[in-house]
């Protein structure tokens, strides 16, 4: 066929309707709980995602091969929105029609923008380490949930285990390296509190987005003569900032960078130049815990694993699986809950609102939501990069709650102020 | 057929300024108007909130543009900035306890103060000059946006947009943020159209092709290059006002980086440089193609059973996407509305071929 300008029209047209047939069809299937996912996998995320996603889609696998919940299969209803908001927010509206009880953005500017939509239709919204942090206060935001550790938790819970490494953090100079957004300095409030009440000296060296660049940075962090360093950002920054502490001789053992490093920064970084640098775990890191050898075993055994066999194990792929194990624990409570339903959004809610004290056999902390506190409880722990993978030093746990709730307060408020 | 003309009608300029020369233009708007109003009450939720409602205010968007760049022929890449101004403006303005009618307007006129100053530029520089003076306002923007929590909400940078009314009636729900923005598009479209057709629009005209000659007629650049970056800012500014309060219902700075401008100008460019009517189709193009693509690949990997991985099925659309729209520009420099153009041409002396090359 000759490629002229009425058949580029018309395949166009074809092609936009022929997309928008979907709806009606996926709505007519019966004994599916929806969850929606769109996520970016195209724009800033990239691998983030891809492997976070997976651990998500396998662990859905596992549960559905094994008969679902309550005869129920979890459908994970997968999409790119390339962080464009139109986009994100027609995935929304689509997932709305199509009866989806939760949604999945893995965003921070998604999920602030669907914050008043999902608290007015009543979809529940996963921001793990992602949107608003002060979402933790479930009283202002019923139907947003963290279900992790919030960037001032994991900023206390570090600043925690330095005064626990050096016994007394008073007289020590911390630096905080941050990409110069409302994400990197995000932890300022909670660091300055703390230097007062902890008395250490804590000094900020932001650097602009997207931190391709750090050079000017570094050198003066190295002169500053920190105690502890702590590097706070995503994506391409994070290996900047890893590969320049290294090169200005920064020991690796007193540096620590939030939840965001994986085992493939490590891989752009060099293995053996990082050894010692730590990072914030929220969950069990490798191939050991039961859930992933589950999943090796009845999922990717059985040919039905949604990705790369070699990235199963991995930070990302075990967060995934994490808040895949947490949101289908959710079904799990609200079945116990509401045995007959009716199923959609504040019927997955009361079942979130009521985890407690779960685990998945040892892969995470202990999670308690309630309808008060979305974050889950806030631990987690710290651990160290030995050159193969990320050991553990601490034990789950959680710190300085009281001035990271005083934070979520004084936010949650606002938003109540005016938001409503 | 539909057009019914044949011969030469014009011989005078008051025909020439007509605003519908031909009777059937001004019954296809008006028809297409009426759709528009009638939509909410026939329309699944889905399609207006995620497809009309965005489509109207970012096509308005490109309107206010397209009078810069189409128009007065003037680059501007920091028009998201001047978006962001006017919705900060206008939020910060609502939560002070104004109206948001007024605030709306001072989000305008906040846009079009700050945008002059960047536009003032543009009497010194032009083309890639111009670009590279614009983009900095929006790095300037967005730097401030960012360092100022007074202005974008403290160390969350987030801003809950409060509720609102408009004319009396609260802007709540689909359908009435719906007709705001629809309102506000109306009043953008009619003057864009107006324009063109005044002696404001003709000496725009005239700087756009020369600025020099037009300074030799009698136009003076300066002035009209700076009411046309006031003009437009102002325009940006209140879209920005209504991108918030009618859609986005948060402001944070993310919202408005440079994305956002590069989206703008594509929508611009694609739809027809100085066409109101590309400027509809530009928006509908570079806003929905992705989502269509991404549904359609979507539909043919989960209904189709077909194997495609997740990875690829992100990738895919986004490189038909490119695909079409290279396409798009190869076939047809012009724009979209040119198309349409050619198509009319062409049904005005329809069944007669006269209008074929």
């Amino acid at each position: 066929m000759e490629i002229s300008r009425r058949n580029l029209l018309v395949g166009a047209a074809v092609a936009a309707i022929a997309s928008n047939v979907k709806i009606s069809v996926a709505s007519a299937q019966e004994k599916v709980i929806r969850f929606s996912m769109p996520q970016d996998f195209t724009r800033i995320y990239t691998f983030v995602t891809a492997e976070y996603s997976q651990g998500q889609r396998d662990y859905i696998t596992l549960i559905n091969s094994r008969g679902g919940v309550n005869g129920y299969t979890i459908l994970a209803d997968v999409s790119d929105h390339g962080n464009d908001l139109p986009r994100a927010i027609e995935a929304y509206e689509r997932a709305k029609a199509q009866g989806a009880v939760l949604i999945d953005p893995l965003s921070t500017p998604v999920a602030r923008a669907l914050v008043p939509r999902v608290l007015q239709d009543k979809i529940n919204m996963i921001t793990a380490f992602s949107g608003r942090s002060d979402a933790a206060d479930g009283t202002v935001f019923p139907y947003v949930f963290p279900l992790s550790p919030n960037y001032w938790t994991q900023a206390a819970l570090l600043i925690d285990f330095f005064r626990q490494k050096d016994g007394d953090l008073k007289g020590k100079k911390i630096c905080f390296v941050h990409i110069d957004t409302p994400f990197g300095k995000e932890p300022l409030p909670i660091l300055q509190t703390l230097s007062q009440k902890l008395g250490f000296e804590l000094q900020t060296f932001p650097y602009t987005p997207p931190g391709n660049d750090q050079s000017a940075i570094w050198p003066q962090v190295r002169r500053a003569r920190p105690d502890w360093v702590m590097f706070w950002g995503a994506g391409v920054g994070q290996t900047v900032a890893l590969t320049e502490a290294i090169r200005n001789g920064l020991p690796m053992d007193r540096v620590s960078s939030s939840v965001w490093l994986s085992q493939s920064d490590m891989q752009v970084v060099g293995p053996d130049q990082a050894v010692g640098v730590m990072k914030f775990d929220p969950c069990v890191t490798g191939r050991e815990p039961k859930v992933i050898q589950d999943i090796l075993k009845e999922v990717v055994q059985a040919g039905k694993g949604a990705g790369p066999e070699d990235k199963i194990g991995t930070n990302y792929y075990n967060y995934g699986v994490m808040l895949a194990g947490i949101m289908v624990e959710g079904v799990r409570m609200a079945f116990e809950k509401n045995p007959d339903g009716p199923i959609d959004g504040p019927w997955l809610n009361q079942g979130l609102v009521s985890i407690k004290d779960f685990t998945l056999d040892g892969y995470m902390p202990p999670v308690t939501v309630t309808p008060e506190d979305h974050q889950g409880g806030g631990m987690g722990r710290v651990s160290r990069w030995d050159g193969k993978n990320f050991v553990p030093q601490t034990d789950w746990f959680t710190a300085y709650q009281d001035v990271v709730w005083d934070e979520i307060k004084k936010y949650s408020q606002e938003f109540a102020k005016t938001g409503k | 057929m539909f057009y019914r003309r044949a011969g030469i009608r014009h011989t005078r300029y008051q025909d020439e300024r007509q605003l519908w020369p031909l009777p059937f233009d001004k019954g296809l708007v008006a028809v297409i108007a009426a759709l528009l109003v009638v939509a909410p009450f026939v329309v699944e939720p889905l399609y207006l909130s995620s497809y009309l409602l965005p489509w109207i205010i970012w096509s308005t968007a490109a309107l206010g543009l397209n009078f810069l760049m189409g128009t007065a022929g003037q680059i501007h890449l920091g028009y998201g900035a001047v978006m962001a101004i006017g919705a900060y403006t206008a939020v910060h303005l609502v939560l002070a306890g104004i109206p948001f009618e007024i605030a709306m307007l001072a989000g305008g006129v906040m846009s079009a103060a700050i945008g002059i100053v960047f536009g003032a530029a543009a009497l010194r520089v032009k083309g890639l000059y111009l670009a590279m003076a614009t983009l900095a306002m929006q790095y300037i923007v967005d730097f401030v946006i960012m360092h100022f929590p007074a202005i974008s909400g403290g160390s969350l940078a987030s801003i809950a947009v409060p509720p609102v009314t408009f004319l009396g009636v609260p802007v709540i729900g689909d359908v009435r943020t719906y007709f705001v923005a629809l309102i506000i598009c109306a009043m953008v479209t009619l003057f864009m159209l107006n324009v063109q057709r005044t002696s404001f629009g003709r000496a725009l005209a005239a700087v756009r092709e020369k600025d020099y000659a037009a300074e030799v007629i009698g136009v003076s650049t300066f002035k009209f290059k700076l009411l046309a970056f006031w003009t437009s800012s102002f325009i940006g500014g209140v879209v920005g006002a209504v991108l918030a309060v009618c859609y986005l219902r948060s402001v944070s700075p993310d919202q408005f980086h440079l994305e956002l401008s590069i989206q703008l100008v594509a929508m611009v460019i694609v739809g027809g440089l100085g066409s109101v009517l590309g400027s509809f189709f530009g928006a509908a193009l570079i806003l929905f193609t992705p989502i269509l693509l991404n549904n359609l690949i979507g539909s043919l990997a989960s209904d189709f059973g077909l194997a495609i991985s997740t990875d690829l099925r992100s990738h895919v659309p986004l490189m038909l996407y490119g695909a079409l729209i290279i396409g798009f520009l190869l076939w047809e420099p012009l724009g979209l509305a040119k198309i349409y153009n050619n198509f009319r041409n062409y049904l005005l002396v329809w069944p007669f071929r006269h209008a074929q090359r």
